[in-house]
């Protein structure tokens, strides 16, 4: 389900393999100045923090100009790594991509709004496919290991023999004239002596022949080769091992990803009043341009949001919204809060109260300024968001459960109700664990508030979890 | 590999053969002199699968037979360097085994042979894996690659390995039957 073992696998390969590699255009001198190697690396390991990208976006990101990066990327094409489409856009073909990228990221629409007259234009996108990746890593190193074992070990060459007696030379391609119908032996033409296969003499006797000695430091060179090979190569290998039963992160094809990345982003409005934390931290982390980050595919497509969006959001708020009775609200739907029947002002105050909080919390990473504080930060946080998703998936069947057993109460209130009551129960006690308590029952779509504590408070939420169903038990 | 091309030959006929069907005479004639025949550049001829055409035919001065050239299709096997073949194994012994794979003869010489298999001596010599499962003898078919190829003007040696990837044993006599 992860994207990180492959990614971390991406990145070996890119060191291993194509670190010295240069794209250069065939009019252009090799001096030192034009020296590209390395670009290889940077630019797979930006495609991993990515899914499908435009390439111009990627270029402008990686300040790197747009032919030598599609040089780049054409060459990672051939290669298998990088599936690549291109087709021509309208302005319109545009933004059904952005709001893909919003969706996964956020952010980006305002600034697409104004791109509207572009012209018809080809634009190329790409992302990596890890399932060739992997196969075509495994297949590399099977290819390397081969050559070398088969000249090691002697493979496809022809046999040679000697005669002992009188030193005459054959090879396996005269053995139709050398055999004799007495025995299973090789016999010489000249002497009848029996024949002795040149590999094993070599072993029994010196050979004080240079033309022997080159062969023998041959051997060792290529023995050296692969054992280097096996020692540098060994942490892709193990990569390689433990990414080996994973399931394999897939995009599907440009179009299939951005209608689910924009199926996912409309969902995800629905609650979504403040995604910022992971919108701001990406933000500047990559120079204030929107990322579709890897991440956890599923987490983001449960909570992403688009800011804007979020604002008509609250706004709706204000008319009232169909309340769905419990018993029609499964795991898995995406409903409002409004649908689940809970009080709007709630949602208000978090709508209110969690960007200053987040803002703040953009400002302090922001001014580190530091890219790999806000990688650790936002995997982090993913992290924290896929464990507390998982912990409200099961409250939520033990809320599922509740409410159907409650429904001879008949009043969906009830339970609200009985939350409200623990809620500031539970305030008193802890205070910090608060908001997470408010957010744990009504299931599927949460306030993002409690996110930002969840860093924090991560540890304690397990704990809480048990409670919660003790209290729902009694 | 196989290939389908187009020959030509002179062909002496013998007077006697002139009359109404001396065509087929020389066609028949054909097959038997060239079928089965090996030449090291296009390698041996299988079948001969049509006349293309028979030119003009000149009198030999004293003998009185006829030389026509003669045009003709036939098929063809040549066999190249990394070629896999499968071929019936026609004598195992202890320097390796011999293998024919139609009119082609190839050594697989037992450094070729994979390090698992032990040459057994006996009434049936064979290579055999330790646990027995896999056997090479006499009447085995094996999958081979061609690693050398000796081309004499009228004779093609090969040389084989079956130490690599799915070549080896394709089916055992022994159970076969
Ligand atoms: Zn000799």
């Amino acid at each position: 389900m992860s994207v990180e073992p492959f990614n971390r696998l991406v990145k070996l390969a890119a060191r291993a393999f194509y670190d010295d590699i240069t794209t250069k255009g065939d009019n252009q001198p090799k001096t030192g100045r034009s020296d590209n190697r390395g670009i290889a690396v940077v630019v797979l390991d930006a495609l991993t923090r990515r899914q499908w990208v435009r390439e111009e976006d990627l270029a402008k990101d990686l300040k790197l100009h747009s032919k030598q990066l599609r040089r780049t990327l054409r060459f990672f094409e051939e290669e298998k790594l990088v599936t690549r489409d291109h087709r021509k856009e309208t302005a319109k073909g545009a933004k059904i991509y952005s709001a893909a990228v919003a969706a996964t990221v956020d952010g980006l629409q305002n600034g697409r709004e104004g791109d509207e007259k572009i012209k018809l234009h080809t634009h190329s996108y790409c992302c990596l496919d890890y399932a060739q990746i992997y196969d075509v890593v495994r297949y590399r190193l099977h290819r390397m290991k081969k050559k070398l074992k088969d000249e090691l070990d002697n493979k496809n060459t022809v046999q040679e023999y000697i005669c002992p007696n009188c030193g005459k030379r054959y090879t396996a391609l005269d053995a139709l004239r050398l055999i004799s119908p007495d025995d299973e032996y090789f016999h010489c033409e000249s002497c009848n002596g029996e024949l002795v296969a040149e590999s094993d003499k070599l072993a029994a006797q010196e050979m004080g022949d240079g033309d022997d000695n080159a062969r023998r430091r041959r051997r060792e060179k290529l023995k050296d080769m692969l054992q280097k090979m096996e020692e540098q190569l060994k942490p892709l290998m193990e990569q390689l091992n433990r990414v080996k039963d994973l399931p394999v992160p897939e995009f599907g094809s440009l179009q299939a990803w951005e209608l689910r990345a924009n199926a996912a982003g409309r969902a995800g409005n629905g609650d979504s009043t403040a995604n910022d934390p992971s919108k701001s931290s990406q933000g500047l982390g990559y120079g204030g341009t929107p990322m579709p980050f890897l991440g956890e595919t599923k987490v983001e497509v449960a909570f992403s949001g688009v800011e804007e969006k979020a604002d008509i959001k609250s706004e709706n708020a204000n008319s009232p919204m169909k309340v769905l009775p419990p018993w029609m609200i499964k795991q898995g739907m995406n409903l409002t809060k409004e649908q689940r029947g809970e009080v709007k002002q709630e949602l208000k105050m978090e709508g209110t109260s969690s960007p200053a909080e987040l803002s703040d919390d953009k400002k302090t990473t922001g001014k580190d300024d530091v890219k790999n504080l806000q990688d650790e930060y936002v995997k982090a946080y993913y992290a924290a968001l896929l464990q507390r998703q998982r912990e409200q998936e099961e409250a939520e069947k033990g809320q599922q459960e509740r409410s159907n057993t409650n429904i001879s109460n008949g009043v969906n209130g009830t339970s609200s109700e009985r939350q409200v009551g623990v809620k500031s129960k539970r305030d008193d006690d802890e205070g910090d664990d608060d908001v997470e308590w408010e957010e744990a029952p009504p299931a599927g779509n949460t306030g993002e508030s409690y996110k930002v504590n969840d860093l924090n408070v991560q540890a304690d939420a397990s704990g809480d979890d048990d409670d919660d169903i003790d209290w729902e038990e009694g | 590999m196989f290939f389908h091309i187009v020959l030509e030959r002179n062909m002496q006929l013998h007077p006697r053969h002139f009359g109404r069907d001396l065509r087929e005479k020389l066609v028949s004639k054909l097959m038997k002199d060239v079928e089965g025949t090996c030449s090291g550049r296009h390698g041996f001829v299988v079948a001969i699968t049509g006349i293309e055409n028979v030119g003009k035919g000149l009198i030999r001065d004293g003998t009185g037979f006829v030389t026509f050239p003669v045009k003709y299709q036939c098929v063809v096997f040549r066999p190249f360097k990394g070629e896999i073949l499968e071929a019936v194994v026609t004598m195992v012994n202890k320097m390796g085994f011999f293998a024919e794979a139609g009119p082609v003869q190839i050594f697989v010489s037992n450094h070729l042979i994979p390090d698992d298999m032990e040459f057994q001596s006996g009434d049936m010599p064979n290579y055999t894996t330790s646990d027995g499962s896999v056997k090479i003898q006499k009447d085995s078919e094996v999958r081979l690659k061609i690693i050398g190829t000796r081309v004499d003007a009228t004779e093609i040696f090969c040389i084989g390995t079956i130490k690599d990837d799915f070549l080896g044993v394709i089916s055992d006599p022994a159970t076969a039957s």
